[in-house]
């Protein structure tokens, strides 16, 4: 039982974290190596609310504030220079994530911290006990995931990013401002991954380089998933359960490798990944 | 009275070649203009240029008598400008619903129109939720006119829709183009190859060979098939 919850609380965070990855690379057909950068950003929000003493919940929606201004000012002054060359553009995502990484050590030291997390303890779970945490992860990525989906699937600014996904000229010519979806999609995406490195930092140490492994396999599931939200689901399941699995009855070294190399197997042998066609 | 679309001296191409050469028209409201020519002579990349998809290497575009030269693709759209491409033209993914509304300015009146332009095409309202890519070809051209209708744009940029049109449907196609000219007064440059729908549908016309226009005139000018029949021949 603790197995399984394991699996769909990792399989949660994971969604978490590839989600903002996802649309990024579907709006701007770019990936965002910044996005392990902004991710660590939203690390440091968190621990700047516990420093001040604010109430751990408000972290969330600070992180999520933070990322997004972020990624508002790099898409103004790195990206949108460079979107006619995407490979450039995601050098500099490269690039952009060091500096990030760098600045914070900076501002906040190298040494690893802790952040305060705003609920604690266990609850019983068939006859085990279970990190309340950890189950509370599960119902925030349900709920960011409906309302994703929500505001791709059922929003007049969902259906203009869904046409600027599928046909970026096509868009432009019905009167479509892609640049400003661009932006939005980015800064969202920065957003989206600040957030989820707050939600993550209950469950381990905030430190500079915390982005760098999460960027890895976030990466690789976006790859596995197409653009889709349903099919990065699936991925999250699926890869994220192996991982849980090597790593508890294996060990936790090969765990942290399980879904980058799984990816790629399943990227040979079936090149849609989890997409349906 | 201000021109709809005013294009003069106007030079464009893609990397190194130039493709159209000083080319010069005007399409005055309320007209329907046909722009002949074969393949390869510069038609789709004039509709391009105008639209703000390929950058202008000299001359000027105006629309509507203001300046227009040079503005990005959904500018020139939203200035009651409908595009018609002909390649690509569909978000084939998408509903036949979402294509209309992506053609919509202002979507209080998707309705209304909708059941309008769904008396020229009745199998549309029909079909809302139908993906646009498994409609048939000459729905998915159908699908297109009604998209750029749905715009209620003052001029349509519309590119060689007929291409593998059966001919029943031409015929459909240029009551409802014409039927939109006398309703709403909307002026239209229609890239054709196809003569007799052209002059069926047209009231002036030009040729364009190789990137420069070499006759125009008045559709039912003296001789002006023979002309026509003679440049799409050589």
């Amino acid at each position: 039982m603790a197995t399984l919850l394991d699996i769909v609380t990792t399989a949660a965070i994971l969604f978490a974290v590839s989600a903002g990855l996802l649309i990024v690379f579907g709006v701007m057909k770019i990936i965002n190596f910044a996005h392990g950068g902004f991710l660590t950003v939203g690390g440091y929000s968190a621990l700047a609310v516990t420093k001040l003493g604010w109430n751990p919940w408000f972290s969330l929606a600070f992180a999520f504030v933070i990322g997004g201004v972020c990624g508002m000012i790099i898409e103004r002054l790195v990206v949108r220079p460079l979107y006619s060359r995407p490979l450039d553009a995601i050098l500099a995502t490269w690039g952009l994530g060091i500096i990030i990484g760098q600045g914070i050590t900076l501002a906040f030291g190298r040494e690893v911290q802790f952040v305060q997390s705003p609920v604690s303890g266990a609850v019983d779970i068939a006859g085990g006990s279970y990190s309340e945490y950890r189950l509370l992860l599960v119902g925030i990525a349900i709920v960011l995931a409906i309302v994703l989906g929500l505001a791709l699937n059922a929003t007049r600014l969902g259906l203009v990013t869904r046409a600027v996904i599928m046909n970026e000229n096509l868009a432009k010519g019905l009167g479509i401002n892609s640049g400003l979806v661009r932006f939005g999609t980015f800064s969202l995406g920065a957003g989206l991954a600040s957030l989820a490195g707050a939600l993550i930092t209950p469950l381990s140490s905030v430190d500079p380089n915390m982005g760098v492994p999460w960027l890895v396999n976030a990466f690789m599931l976006v790859m596995v998933s197409g653009v889709s939200l349903v099919s990065l689901g699936v991925a999250c399941l699926v890869l994220g359960g192996a991982q849980v699995l090597v790593s508890s009855w294996g060990n936790p070294i090969l765990g942290g490798l399980t879904i980058v190399v799984l990816a790629a197997l399943v990227l040979r042998f079936r090149p849609q990944g989890f997409a349906r066609d | 009275m201000t021109a709809a679309l005013e294009v003069s001296g106007l030079n464009s191409g893609y990397g190194e070649a130039l493709v159209l050469r000083d080319v010069a028209l005007t399409v005055e409201p309320g007209e329907i203009f046909a722009l002949l020519g074969k393949n390869g002579m510069g038609k789709s990349t004039l509709l391009k240029t105008v639209m703000g998809f390929i950058a202008i290497r000299g001359g000027s575009v105006r629309l509507f008598g203001d300046d227009r030269t040079g503005q990005p693709p959904h500018r020139i759209a939203r200035s009651a400008v409908a595009y018609t491409p002909q390649e690509q033209a569909l978000f084939q993914d998408l509903s036949v619903r979402d294509n209309l509304q992506l053609g919509l300015r202002d979507r209080s009146h998707f309705d209304e129109d909708l059941a309008r332009i769904g008396q020229a095409f009745p199998f549309l309202p029909t079909r809302l939720a139908q993906r646009a890519g498994t409609l048939s070809g000459g729905e998915q051209k159908m699908l297109l006119v009604a998209r750029a209708l749905m715009a209620r744009p003052k001029l349509m940029l519309i590119d060689e829709i007929t291409e593998g049109m059966q001919p029943s449907v031409i015929e459909r196609l240029a009551g409802v183009l014409r039927g939109e000219r006398d309703r709403a007064g909307t002026a239209m440059l229609l890239i054709e190859q196809n003569v007799q729908f052209a002059l069926a549908v047209g009231d002036r016309y030009a040729v364009l060979k190789r990137g420069e226009i070499v006759d125009r005139g008045a559709v039912g000018e003296a001789g002006a098939v023979e002309r026509i029949t003679e440049h799409l021949s050589v």
